[in-house]
């Protein structure tokens, strides 16, 4: 190995931007945690593999839904906006195209507890979707009437004559995607949750993956679950700010194809309910959840301002730094990856060690000051750090380490522009000129998913395809041969992966645990501890310990559809993931009996019908061997009425049938004696017609 | 010799096997998720209630409220627990002769953050969310209430052993003990539980609503509910406490005494308006309280009331059922679940229910399918004199028109419970006649028309260890003093095992599915000697015991009982599970 392809080797795995946490958005403020229907999960933005003149945006909504969580299963609430935003034009304030959704649920046979009884559906979902493309101003209608699928019930409320008779769940899915006027596909349905994470051991402390005794192995939290899914595909020159289509970009990290995206949910304010069983809505709208870079309000901002980072736009938030920049300057996670904190407390996370001597020069934990030793140095001249460029944003104070990797790619994304190159030709000066590999800027100061969609695809069965997104074309724009010739702009495989937007497949919570290890300052040349400056190999312990984790569960529990919406059909809620197995053996069904005699055989045996009686009565009785039999009614205190059988009969079955004639209604007796020994009495009732 | 035995015994039984049952029921899945609107607001989410004389405690009873369905033990950051801004109640009727309720149990609940600086729920000792409850209680019908529990403690959720017993967490050797810590003792004398608990329910969710697919034709049969967790709600009170004289139960007269008679039903509400605020400040709650929840018998709104009518029913109490009759009284009358146990209707599109054939002809002549008259053509007659059915008693409610054949058999047990009288009495002594007097196995009867748990606290508590335990409650009794020789050899009044289980009150135990699906399929009305269809009245050497009859009491969906263990002393709700012991 030439020493070249060494320190390409190392500064291989990096990357530029990083982020933080562990867990998407599912349940993750106080608030939003009790009213689900309006709860982000997750927001998705990727170039279409199969189609790559489109964007698509996918934004997951209600979490945790159990497949099988009938009678009334999940589904997008009423009165509730669901929101995709996209920013693409820093010069224009705020959102400059905005689709939203409401929906409406009817009830096509209220007379039936089932969600889908003889072709009918109740809660059936239609949708509206209008869009914006002057900030909010005015919307135009785009979808007038969509269809949301059914949930997956089962094969007997999907397939069968008594449900809807559909043969396969697909099916729906595909009928319901529309196209708008507008030319956008759009879908909105119940759909697989494509994430996946250990939440149960994240949660318990930074376990994941999991190394306590006791805790088993990492599991997804997440598997069976469903999502309400928004996915629309768009193309490129309807989101370009000024209309371009993508072959037109100048190059694939053409800065004016970088959009903005984030998904909301809002209410109005206020919510009656009333006494009959119903609630009504009214007032302006607030926003109630929100979500553009994935796990920030689940693990970056701490319990006490959940809620309002959630009532926040991204829009305020540059004008709430002051509350919100401290958690990504100082985040908690990196409490836990630093032994002068809490790094002795979560073994899980022992691989992950934040640079606290990088260098020798450079400390990134929660109490030093990263790069502000630098602020204002002429080194940083000509550098994204320099006050002329963004230093005021980059380097803001002292005691912000991490002000420049976990901060900006959170808020700004990150420019084409040094030190955010691989290290490719920066021959060990971190701030020197590399290769580029993102150009994601637009800052607005908010937190978004921000996209390049000038970036190619890279096909979903490509071997280098990779989950780990950015960090992994990193790795190989440094060491693979076909990327690491030259710094020139070239397409490296998985440079459209998170951060630069995010796809579907990306494991969203290793890359930004791993970077909020420290792994993107490395990637810049600002290696871990354990390498000493101008050494030959920054390629140390530390540095592959950081490369090698990974939070547990690196991939979804089922596949995805390699065509629109891409999000895998919900889980069937008879499936797998409807319940704990139970054993149980149904016994046969009897056939009705048929009516025989039966073997046992009493001296006598007498019965009457009907009982009560109007008009007419047979008694009928049977005989064991050849007797006198004695039947008579009596009243209610015993007298006798009439004699009805007085006779000497061999054995064998008899029945009389008598007419009561005008006797009163009332109780009376049916005495039976066989050779004069009493045997039976029968209380019969007569009564009017 | 055993026909023999009975023919001499004066009829006395002839059949084996009866399992009857006094009264009947309805439906299937407990409560879960089971109205539009409160499906989407799931901290007020009544799931399951239950009510049983304690088996270790037997001069209390234990009333168990839950709420909040499918909790994912592993749902963090922020996991489920009681909702501020709610007001949870358990209500009591023990007296008929009072209007609306007579004891009232109100928990209310307030959150904290120990350490707003992190994200995690547990650290370093503190807690988030940390949940913390006040008790009223009212014994006026709701006019005052006083404070008996002040500051009750809510355990944190069983979120894994790094946050429970680790050092970094909460350094609590074992889960339990944070339960047994919060058990509080009132200054009214009622011990209290709140917190998270294993959702003691079971039941094929997903099989059931995939259009009665219970059991499973060609699935796997699943467990709905299993490895989920609710919020509990656990109260135990002296009998003396909830009995309308304040007696306690060594003065029962005898083990139905109809004195002894509570009704029990729980509820959510919450104000009438929320107003959002900006910068995510909480919601101002303001305006008159309205009750967005309720549950009394299990399964009514889940999969008696349809669609169209949840919401509504979730919003009355159960003292306003009688005027809304009108609303709700036919789907009891003429319950959806039974067309599809009848041939002429859907029963051939829901093969699940194949063993559960309603009576169209029972002894020939009654019908009870939905639409028919049942015994609708006995009213005012003399035949009714004195039972239950007289319009000088209760025909007026139990018989209230032509077409509602289910009025004397499903409406009763959710509207009134059953009173020890003809013809709501075991088979035995009735000799073919339903409407005569026979072995007295329940009095529940508390009248006040409204859906409600009722539960004699009288009757004897059967030993969860006992050999004669049975998920099937009160089927289960009736079977046994039918068949068993020590309980099926006279007409007296005789404690059979099981009698203290649903429908009089619910145990936690009993398979209240399986047990209102057979109802639903008539078993009840077999029970009071209205038999299936394949006995023919006039053959009087035929046993009823016919196969219609051993499908119904063979019908089970499957998942009869819960999956995890119940504790043997107060809560008697297993421990929640942990999140990460699952998935």
């Amino acid at each position: 190995m030439t020493r070249k392809i060494l320190t390409a080797a190392l500064s291989a795995l990096l990357l530029v931007g990083s982020y933080k946490s562990n867990a998407s958005s599912h349940r993750e403020a106080p608030l939003i945690a009790d009213d689900p229907l309006a709860d982000n999960t997750d927001l998705y933005a990727f170039r279409s593999p199969d189609n790559p003149n489109k964007i698509n945006l996918i934004a997951c909504y209600v979490p945790l839904q159990l497949a099988h969580g009938g009678p009334n299963y999940y589904s997008f609430g009423e009165s509730i906006r669901y929101e995709i935003h996209i920013d693409n034009n820093i010069a224009t304030a705020g959102d400059d195209i905005i689709y939203r959704f409401t929906f409406t649920k009817t009830n096509e046979d209220p007379t039936t507890f089932f969600n889908i009884r003889l072709g009918k559906q109740n809660q059936k979902e239609t949708y509206k979707l209008e869009l914006s493309k002057n900030g909010g101003s005015t919307f135009t209608t785009v979808v007038a009437n969509g269809i949301v699928p059914p949930n997956n019930i089962g094969p007997r409320s999907i397939g069968s004559g008594a449900g809807l008779n559909t043969p396969d769940y697909n099916t729906l899915v595909n009928n319901a995607i529309t196209t708008a006027t507008t030319g956008e596909r759009v879908f909105c349905g119940p759909s697989d949750d494509p994430f996946f994470v250990d939440l149960a051991g994240i949660f318990d402390l930074g376990d994941a993956p999991r190394t306590t005794a006791g805790s088993g192995t990492s599991k997804d939290g997440l598997k069976y679950m469903n999502v309400s899914t928004i996915a629309l595909q768009i193309d490129i020159s309807a989101l370009q700010k000024t209309g371009k289509n993508v072959t037109q970009a100048a190059n694939i990290l053409d800065p004016e194809f970088v959009i903005g995206v984030w998904a909301s949910a809002s209410r109005q304010q206020v919510r009656t309910l009333n006494s009959n069983g119903t609630e009504s809505y009214s007032g302006n709208w607030i926003q109630v959840s929100r979500l553009g870079m994935p796990l920030t309000n689940e693990a970056v901002i701490p319990i006490g301002k959940k809620d309002l980072w959630n009532a926040l736009t991204p829009y305020q938030d540059l004008a709430n730094l002051s509350t919100f920049g401290t958690y990504f300057y100082k985040p908690e996670l990196a409490l836990y990856m630093d032994n002068t904190f809490f790094g002795g407390a979560v073994p899980a996370l022992a691989p992950l060690r934040v640079q606290r001597n990088s260098l020798q020069s450079f400390g990134f934990g929660n109490d030093q000051n990263g790069l502000f030793g630098l602020k204002g140095n002429a080194a940083l001249n000509g550098t994204a750090l320099s006050e002329a460029n963004f230093g005021g944003l980059l380097l803001p104070a002292a005691n912000s380490p991490r002000s420049v990797d976990l901060w900006p790619i959170f808020h700004t994304g990150v420019p084409n522009l040094k030190p955010y190159q691989l290290a490719t030709g920066k021959a060990g000066n971190p701030l020197a000129e590399g290769k580029p590999f993102i150009s994601n800027f637009l800052p607005n100061g908010g937190d978004m998913l921000r996209l390049n969609m000038a970036v190619p695809t890279t096909p979903r069965n490509d071997p280098k395809f990779s989950t780990l997104g950015l960090v992994n074309a990193a790795v190989l724009g440094l060491t693979d041969p076909l990327y690491n010739g030259n710094s020139n702009i070239q397409f490296i495989p998985n440079m459209d992966g998170f951060p630069n937007g995010r796809r579907l497949e990306d494991d969203v919570t290793t890359i930004e645990l791993q970077a909020v290890g420290g792994v993107v300052l490395a990637a810049i040349g600002l290696w871990y501890d354990d390498y000493t400056a101008g050494g030959a190999n920054p390629v140390t312990p530390n540095l592959l310990s950081v490369l090698t984790y990974n939070a547990g569960i690196t991939k979804n529990d089922t596949t995805l559809k390699a065509a629109f919406p891409y999000v895998q059909a919900p889980w069937s809620g008879t499936g797998p993931a409807s319940g704990i197995p139970v054993t149980y053996t149904q016994p046969a069904i009897l056939s009705p009996t048929a009516t025989t005699l039966g073997l046992v055989s009493p001296l006598f045996y007498m019965t009457t019908f009907p009982n009560p009686f109007s008009t007419t009565n047979t008694i009928k009785y049977r005989l064991d061997g050849t007797a006198h039999i004695t039947i008579r009614l009596l009243d209610a205190k015993g007298s006798m009425m009439a004699k009805l059988i007085d006779v000497t009969q061999p054995a064998g079955i008899y029945s009389v049938t008598w007419n009561p004639g005008l006797i009163n209604t009332g109780v009376y007796y049916i005495e039976a004696k066989r050779d004069g020994a009493y045997r039976q009495v029968i209380k019969v009732i007569k009564t009017n017609q | 010799m055993r026909r023999k035995r009975h023919v001499q015994n004066g009829f006395k039984k002839l059949f084996a096997l009866l399992f009857i049952a006094a009264n009947a029921t309805v439906v299937l899945g407990s409560s879960h998720r089971e109205a539009p609107l409160i499906a989407n607001d799931p901290l007020a989410d009544n799931t399951d209630l239950y009510a049983f004389r304690s088996p270790d405690n037997p001069n209390t009873v234990t009333l168990i409220a839950n709420y909040i369905p499918a909790e994912l033990p592993g749902g963090g950051p922020n996991y489920n627990s009681f909702g501020t801004n709610i007001r949870y109640e358990v209500h009591i009727d023990n007296n008929t002769a009072t209007a609306g309720d007579d004891i009232i149990y109100r928990f209310l609940f307030t959150k904290s953050n120990e350490d707003p600086t992190t994200f995690f729920n547990i650290r370093l000792g503190k807690q988030n969310l940390l949940t913390k409850y006040t008790c009223q209680r009212s014994i006026d019908g709701g006019v005052t209430f006083q404070t008996i529990v002040a500051a009750g403690v809510v355990p944190p959720p069983n979120i894994g052993p790094r946050s429970i017993s680790g050092a970094a967490g909460l350094n609590t050797a074992d889960y339990n003990t944070l339960i047994t810590n919060s058990i509080a003792t009132a200054t009214s004398g009622e011990k209290i539980y709140c917190g998270p608990a294993d959702d003691p329910f079971f039941v094929d969710l997903g099989g059931i609503f995939d259009l009665g697919d219970a059991p499973r034709q060609n699935s796997q049969i699943r467990d709905g509910l299993g490895r989920y967790n609710v919020h509990s709600i656990c109260i135990q009170a002296d009998i003396s406490i909830l009995q309308k004289d304040k007696k306690p139960v060594s003065q029962a007269a005898n083990i139905l005494d109809g004195s002894y008679v509570i009704g029990v039903w729980a509820s959510a509400s919450r104000p009438a308006t929320r107003t959002l605020n900006s910068l995510g400040n909480p919601p101002a709650d303001a305006g008159n309280w309205i009750q967005v929840s309720r549950l009394g018998m299990p399964l009514t709104n889940e999969a008696v009331v349809p669609i169209g009518r949840k919401d509504l029913w979730n919003a009355l109490t159960p003292y306003q059922d009688l005027t809304n009759i009108a609303t709700f009284g036919n789907y009891f009358y003429n319950p959806e679940l039974a067309l599809y146990m009848d041939d002429s209707q859907f029963g051939g599109a829901v093969p699940a229910f194949k063993g559960l054939r309603i009576q169209s002809k029972s002894l020939g002549a009654y019908d009870f399918r939905n639409g028919k008259n049942g015994l609708y053509g006995l009213k005012g007659n003399v035949a009714l004199k004195g039972s239950a059915l007289d319009d000088a008693i209760f025909g007026t409610l139990l018989l209230p028109a032509a077409g509602q054949p289910r009025s004397v058999d499903l409406w009763p047990i959710f509207h009134t419970g059953v009173p020890n009288l003809a013809p709501y009495q075991l088979a035995t002594g009735k000799n073919f006649n339903p409407l005569a007097a026979g072995k007295p196995f329940i009095n529940n009867f508390l009248p006040n028309g409204g859906d409600m748990l009722r539960l004699n606290m009288a009757v004897p508590v059967t030993s969860r260890t006992d050999a004669n335990f049975s998920s099937e409650g009160l089927l289960a009794a009736a079977v046994l003093g039918l068949t068993n020789p020590a309980y099926n050899k006279n007409a007296d009044l005789q404690f059979i095992p099981n009698m203290d289980g649903f429908p009089n009150g619910r145990r936690l135990e009993d398979d209240v599915t399986r047990i209102e699906l057979q109802a639903v399929g008539g078993v009840v009305l077999a029970a009071i000697g209205l038999w299936f269809d394949d006995y023919n009245a006039t053959d009087l050497l035929q046993s009823p015991v016919t196969n219609n009859l051993v499908n119904n009491l063979q019908y089970s969906t499957g998942v009869e009982k819960n999956d995890a263990t119940f504790k043997t002393s107060f809560p008697y709700v297993a421990t929640p599970w942990r999140g990460t012991s699952v998935n």
